[in-house]
């Protein structure tokens, strides 16, 4: 959607315009021969259709934005390019975009032309308070593989509202061509985007483009501004396992109305309103005063202080994880952090203006800091949008120390971040007003996870026992926050379900304690009771995994080509120790070798094992210290995840003392053959 | 009939119109308004009633469903609904707290619609018109649809809240037809159904299954169904479980009083009577149908090859699009129509085919079926179906090795049972989904259910031959040629005719990921991937390293080297049918050419298993210094009942054990 933006009655109206077709006369393209005759795009080998040409064209004096597509169908999933479907909305507060002009053809591969001659069918796609979006859906005609599908239509918006575009030149087809263009109002504008009205009186744009092409700004004789960008030979973004989030990755071009000439300057100004809106939200005012001061009662030290007030937030109802009040229920809309004292409970940024407001009560000098969620999104400075700070954290100096909190995020233990607010950036309120700043990555150490398996085997290959596993950090987090969003039941459940994948097939998994579950500051402890068959037999032999826990693991990267980063969202550390006790008149022929593999001292992975004469017992540690491996990167880290898959795949062999002979051995030599036994 | 129809979920998730504020954090969280009316006596009433136990997993109780259903001298229908929930854990919060009513709006009227909720802490709410949202319920994903839903979000719905809501729909049905779904995946502690005729009306009913309930007749046209402690049907965590609306009680109620073309009269004969008037002339033939089908026939003169040739050109030719307009749910259009446009939905290409068939001068008609098995029962009469395909009348004493879905109808007529929808299912086959269903044969009068057949295991085969070198370093490289017919090869056909490379890759890779840890391959080569009647093969060549386990002097060698073909199942109480899915017969061959120095030790024992439903057989051998492995798993059954799980069970048992099982070597000197 794009932000909209009312236009001031500054400089009295609009002349009367004449709206004349950006397409008279011949509105369509001949095919090319080339166009006409090929069967694939050699960049995207298999692509369903490619975009031969995309043209979106904004004139705001006309109040419309036109588009005209032409698409080669290059198979047969790309003939389901022929649904067309086009959205128009009509806005209880006097906005609306209509679709017209619909217009379209096929043209087959040897040129024979079907006009699209149908009506466009009409359907509601939501209708509410806010408004109505309807959708204009057709089908182009006799559509086959090699066919061209031409369409194009018009988007018309009322006077008095302009719309500032955003360029998406990446499609999730291979774009040949494609010609964007916007000649925008000379107006100038009253924005209303961040809270506050302000006059623009200029436009300004963000690109985020492969290099070559750049937005062209021109000027008509008329004074009317154009700007255009003219691109070609865009692939589709890449889809891979382990990659960035890519909200702002794919090629796109920001613009704004805005009366800034930099970056800088923007966030430096729109901080400052920021901030004065989240300050008065926090206060402190009285209840949260009155409420700091009980809370805090008897601690001796800053740290103590500060550790009561985050407890005291922490213990409120969080209503990310369990439910939003709706207005019914709630009538009294938050306004401060007072409502949030008095109501108990609050969202996950109401509950860290709470802590901050707590904090500033108890005489800390706390800061709100508005950063990107990392799941999401990166922060880009040059891209003038608050809309990419979603989340707020704590800063508190401690003792003459900045230190970091995430009260929003429950269970977050203190001076700790969730991941999402690691290893990003945002804005952040300082004594001298606002400033760009970012947050660190936690070490591999805070996400500490052991596993323990502790099984007795028995002769038939099954084993039981149980498996405990104590959970630090980012992981113990994920799981208290699912906790919190179901109950005893599903948490069970999901747990439960995450151990049967681990383990191998046919595995019967209890739940039979889970400890510390709301304890943040101390470990969550799961044990699972576990039984069931672990061995593959042979006539005298058990084959055993050497580590239980991965013998359903799969590899980790298949595939030996990689666009994109490889991005982890946290670092961390695992251990595992699983101890076999073997059944009497089984003796122990193979353990696994101890190995240790090393990724440039980001990634370190060891195994040993120790082996009496009735147990084995294998050791397994894993320590991921990066979250970001480069592309070019990546032939290697497969490689040593490949090791590392391959070692966990390792066995221990074990063999009954009283066994019967094998059934048959064949001795093997190069290019011969001998029957031992038979 | 509505193609590919999704089953009604009337609780959906709510989609924001306009984008928030950026200041989020401060954004208001709702602009709704809820008045303070008093929830209605029949909603306190309900939430007063005491529950028995239910299974700890339960996670919501209807404890009211009360249906109204009458049908007014004019034949307009009055449905009136009143639902009351009980959430009982916060797993269903979210479904619960969405109240929704689906209709269509080019046939119903959404007369009204009220919603309540009682919070845990006894608080009433009521939400009023304004709260309300209508949508597209599919999200846009039929292109031509009029199904809305009418939905809100109920206000305090935790542990412990009711949730009520009342609806009345008018309609101007197309067919004298009601269903009642007499389950949900809740229990059920009170329902009721009410059906009201007009005068001189009279009704036909039928319990898909055993009745759970005789009908009560009362005065004045008024019959009722009424139950208590209606169990849930949860099929979550249930592998291989067939479709839910097939295992809930279902109760078909046809009734007379409307205009003759809209009634059924509660027989298969009378349902394919009601589709012949409304599907009359819809497959008449035109010059340029004509032509084509001339063109298509041209020097052939065999029944199955013009059969073939039109058949493949409307599954091919003729792009598949959802119609779902008014009575265009069930009416196919006219056959010109679709050809001129080069598309439709399944009526609409079932329609086109049997117009060229009929100008080709052979003959098809319309067969209802439905992709969930279990659905069209054949002691249930009924209009409960979602996709139309085609039954073509053989020729008398003809009979072809190619053409194997064929029934005999009671008239002694055979059909070979085609779908034009499935672009790559070949031609005399028919989709697994399918098969061993039931489907109700459109000859007017003479209409009948007839049930398709299971197609025997050899038409849908899987053969996987290679031959591996392995050497010291435990790296494997070979030759592999994978072979697939028959539907099975469908989903593969779909990769390597609509996928990217990239898609294709990633399909093998994951795959092949299953059992090998790190792999390269080159050499691909997919042949036939369009051609329906010839096997789809894929051939490559591989080098896995890391193949083998060492474990002191030993080296342990999987013979099974790719190919997973087991279930993953639990270990619960099974109480509902197994669905297999599809007939099939899977071979493998491989053979390893084993690395210098080491001696075989032990190899796995030959595996033979036979449950009736399936069999498995493997061995693995040495010959020649190759280790030979070689295994056939046929599954000649789709359906299975509960009580056959333990049989299962243990079948998945053998499966998983040989295909992880080592051959084990040893070095020698």
């Amino acid at each position: 959607m794009k932000q909209m933006i009312r236009r001031a009655m500054l400089s009295g109206m609009l002349s009367a315009m004449v709206c004349i077709p950006a397409f008279a006369g011949d509105q369509w393209t001949t095919p090319t021969k080339e166009e006409l005759t090929m069967t694939s795009q050699p960049e995207v080998p298999g692509a369903p259709a490619v975009y031969l040409y995309r043209e979106e064209t904004q004139e705001d004096a006309l109040n419309m934005w036109s588009v005209y597509i032409r698409l080669k169908v290059l198979t047969e999933r790309g003939k389901e390019y022929a649904d067309v479907k086009l959205e128009s909305f009509k806005g209880s507060d006097g906005f609306e975009f209509q679709v017209s002009d619909i217009a379209g053809r096929t043209i087959q591969p040897d040129g024979t032309v079907v006009p699209f001659t149908g009506k466009p069918y009409e359907k509601l796609v939501e209708k509410s308070g806010e408004g109505k979006v309807m959708a204009k859906v057709f089908s182009l005609p006799a559509v086959q593989v090699g066919s061209i599908l031409e369409y194009r239509y018009k988007l018309r918006f009322p006077d008095h509202w302009f719309s500032r575009p955003t360029w998406y030149p990446q499609r999730d087809l291979y774009v040949r061509k494609a010609h964007f263009m916007w000649k925008p109002t000379s107006h100038e504008l009253v924005s209303n985007e961040n809270g506050h009205e302000a006059i623009s009186n200029g436009i300004a744009w963000a690109p985020i483009l492969p290099p070559g092409p750049t937005v062209k700004a021109t000027a008509l004789p008329t004074g009317q501004s154009v700007y255009e960008l003219n691109i070609n030979d865009i692939k589709p973004m890449p889809e891979e396992n382990d990659m960035p989030p890519v909200e702002n990755f794919s090629y796109r071009v920001y613009f704004y109305y805005t009366s800034y000439h930099t970056a800088d300057e923007y966030w430096k100004n729109e901080g400052k309103f920021w901030s004065k809106h989240v300050n008065s939200f926090i206060g402190p005012n009285s209840a949260v005063q009155d409420f700091t001061q009980k809370t805090i009662a008897g601690a001796t030290s800053s740290e103590d202080k500060l550790k009561k007030i985050y407890a005291a937030v922490m213990g409120m109802e969080n209503t990310v994880y369990t439910r939003e009040r709706v207005h019914a229920e709630q009538k009294k809309e938050f306004k401060s952090t007072d409502d949030v004292v008095e109501a108990g409970r609050g969202n996950d940024d109401q509950l860290a203006m709470l802590f901050i407001a707590m904090a500033r009560a108890a005489g800390f000098k706390a800061y709100a800091m508005q950063v990107a969620n990392r799941e999401r999104t990166v922060f880009l400075p040059a891209y003038l949008s608050f809309s990419q700070l979603s989340d707020v954290i704590a800063i508190v100096n401690v003792d003459g120390q900045e230190r970091f909190f995430d009260p929003g995020r429950r269970y977050t233990p203190f001076g700790h971040l969730d991941w999402r607010h690691t290893f990003t950036q945002g804005i952040r309120q300082s004594d001298n007003g606002t400033s760009i700043a970012e947050t660190n990555l936690e070490l591999y150490k805070f996400s500490h996870t052991t596993r323990i398996a502790d099984l007795q085997l028995a002769p038939d290959g099954k084993a039981s026992g149980t498996i405990t596993i104590t959970y630090n950090g980012q992981p113990a987090i994920n799981w208290r926050q699912t906790a919190l969003r179901g109950d005893e039941t599903s948490l069970h459940e999901n747990l439960r379900k995450q151990m049967e994948r681990h383990l191998p097939a046919g595995m019967d998994v209890k739940v039979s304690k889970v400890e510390n579950l709301t304890d943040y500051e101390t470990p969550l402890k799961v044990v699972y009771d576990v039984s069931g068959p672990i061995g593959k037999g042979t006539a005298t032999r058990l084959i055993l995994p050497a580590d239980i826990l991965f013998a359903n693991a799969k590899p980790r990267f298949v595939s030996d080509k990689r666009e994109t980063t490889v991005y982890f969202p946290y670092t961390e550390f695992t251990q595992d120790a699983v101890r076999l006790k073997m059944p009497t008149n089984f003796t122990i022929e193979s353990a696994p070798a101890s190995v240790n593999e090393m990724y440039e001292k980001r990634i370190a992975y060891s195994r040993k094992s120790k082996t009496t004469p009735n147990s084995v017992t294998v050791w397994r540690d894993m320590v991921r210290g990066d979250m970001l491996f480069e592309t070019k990167e990546y032939p290697a880290l497969r490689s040593f995840y490949t090791k590392v898959d391959t070692d966990d795949q390792d066995s221990i062999v074990v063999k009954a003392a009283a066994a019967a002979p094998a059934t048959s051995t064949v001795t093997v030599t190069k290019q011969t053959t001998t029957t031992a036994a038979n | 009939m509505i193609c590919r129809k999704r089953f009604p979920r009337l609780h959906l998730r709510a989609r924001h119109v306009v984008a928030g504020s950026v200041f989020l954090l401060l954004a208001s969280t709702s602009a709704c308004m809820y008045a303070k009316t008093k929830v209605p006596d029949w909603v306190v009433q309900a939430a007063a009633e005491s529950l028995p136990n239910y299974p700890p997993k339960t996670s919501a109780v209807i404890l009211l469903n009360d249906e109204q259903f009458t049908v007014n001298a004019q034949g307009e229908t009055i449905k009136h609904v009143r639902t009351v929930w009980k959430l009982l854990r916060p797993k269903a919060r979210k479904d619960i707290s969405e109240v929704a009513v689906g209709y269509r709006r080019t046939r119903d009227k959404l007369v009204s619609m009220r919603a309540w909720s009682i919070g845990p802490d006894g608080k009433q709410y009521s939400l009023e018109d304004k709260d309300m949202r209508e949508a597209d319920p599919e999200g846009g994903y039929e292109l031509y649809s009029d199904y809305r839903i009418r939905y809100a979000m109920a206000p305090a719905v935790d542990v412990g809240s009711i949730v009520a809501l009342e609806y009345e729909i008018t309609s101007h049905p197309f067919v004298s037809d009601f269903i009642w779904y007499a389950q949900d995946n809740y229990p059920i502690r009170q329902q009721r159904l009410l059906l009201t005729l007009p005068e001189g009306s009279t009704y036909k009913s039928s319990w898909r299954g055993e009745a759970p309930v005789e009908a009560r007749n009362l005065e004045h046209g008024k019959t009722v169904w009424e139950m208590s402690d209606v169990p849930a049907v949860d099929v979550e965590d249930v592998p291989m479980s067939p479709s839910p609306r097939t295992l809930m009680s279902r109760l078909d109620i046809h009734y007379t009083g409307l205009s003759p073309a809209f009634t059924t009269e509660g027989t298969w004969s009378g349902i394919g009577k009601w589709y012949e008037q409304l599907a009359e002339n819809r497959n008449s033939s035109n010059d340029r149908i004509a032509e084509k089908a001339r063109e298509l026939t041209a020097g052939k003169t065999d029944f199955a090859d013009r059969a073939q040739a039109i058949g493949e050109f409307v599954q091919q030719r003729i792009r598949y699009v959802a119609v779902e307009i008014g009575v265009g749910g069930f009416q196919p259009h006219a056959a010109s129509e679709i050809f001129s446009h080069e598309y439709g939905d399944c009526k609409d290409k079932a329609t086109l085919f049997s117009a060229m068939m009929k100008a080709a001068g052979m003959r098809s008609t319309w067969l209802m079926v439905d992709f969930s098995r279990g659905t069209i029962a054949p002691d249930s009469p009924s209009i409960a179906a979602n996709h139309m395909i085609a039954a073509i009348e053989l020729p008398e004493g003809y009979s072809s090795s190619r053409l194997h879905s064929i029934v005999t109808a009671k008239s002694g007529k055979r059909y070979l049972i085609f779908d034009p929808t499935s672009e790559k299912t070949p031609f005399g086959q028919l989709e697994s989904e399918l098969q061993g269903g039931y489907g109700l044969l459109m000859e007017g009068a003479a209409s009948e259910i007839i049930q398709l057949p299971v197609l025997s295991p050899e038409n849908n085969l899987v053969r996987r031959t290679a031959s591996f070198h392995l050497d010291n370093a435990g790296v494997l490289s070979g030759t592999v040629m994978e072979t697939r017919s028959g539907d099975i090869a469908k989903d593969w056909r779909y990769v390597y005719t609509y996928g990217t490379l990239k898609q294709q890759e990633a399909i093998r890779d994951s795959v092949l990921g299953r059992d090998l840890t790190s792999f390269q391959l080159t050499d691909v080569k997919v042949e036939n991937a369009a051609s329906l009647l010839k096997d789809l093969t894929v051939s490559y060549r591989i080098e896995a390293d890391h193949f083998v386990q060492h474990a002191g002097n030993l080296l342990m060698v999987r013979p099974r080297v790719i190919g997973s073909t087991g279930y993953t199942l639990n270990h619960k109480k099974r109480e509902i049918p197994i669905d297999l899915g599809e007939s099939k017969l899977v071979q493998d061959e491989y053979e390893i050419e084993l690395p210098a120095g080491y001696a075989v030790d032990e190899l796995p024992a030959p595996v033979k298993v036979d449950m009736g439903f399936a069999e498995y057989e493997s061995q693995s051998e040495v010959k020649d210094g190759k280790l030979h492995y070689k295994r056939t798993y046929t599954v000649r059954d789709v359906m299975l009942p509960a009580s056959k799980y333990k049989d299962l069970q243990q079948l998945a048992g053998v499966i998983e054990n040989d295909e992880q099982s080592m051959a084990i070597l040893k070095k020698v000197n």
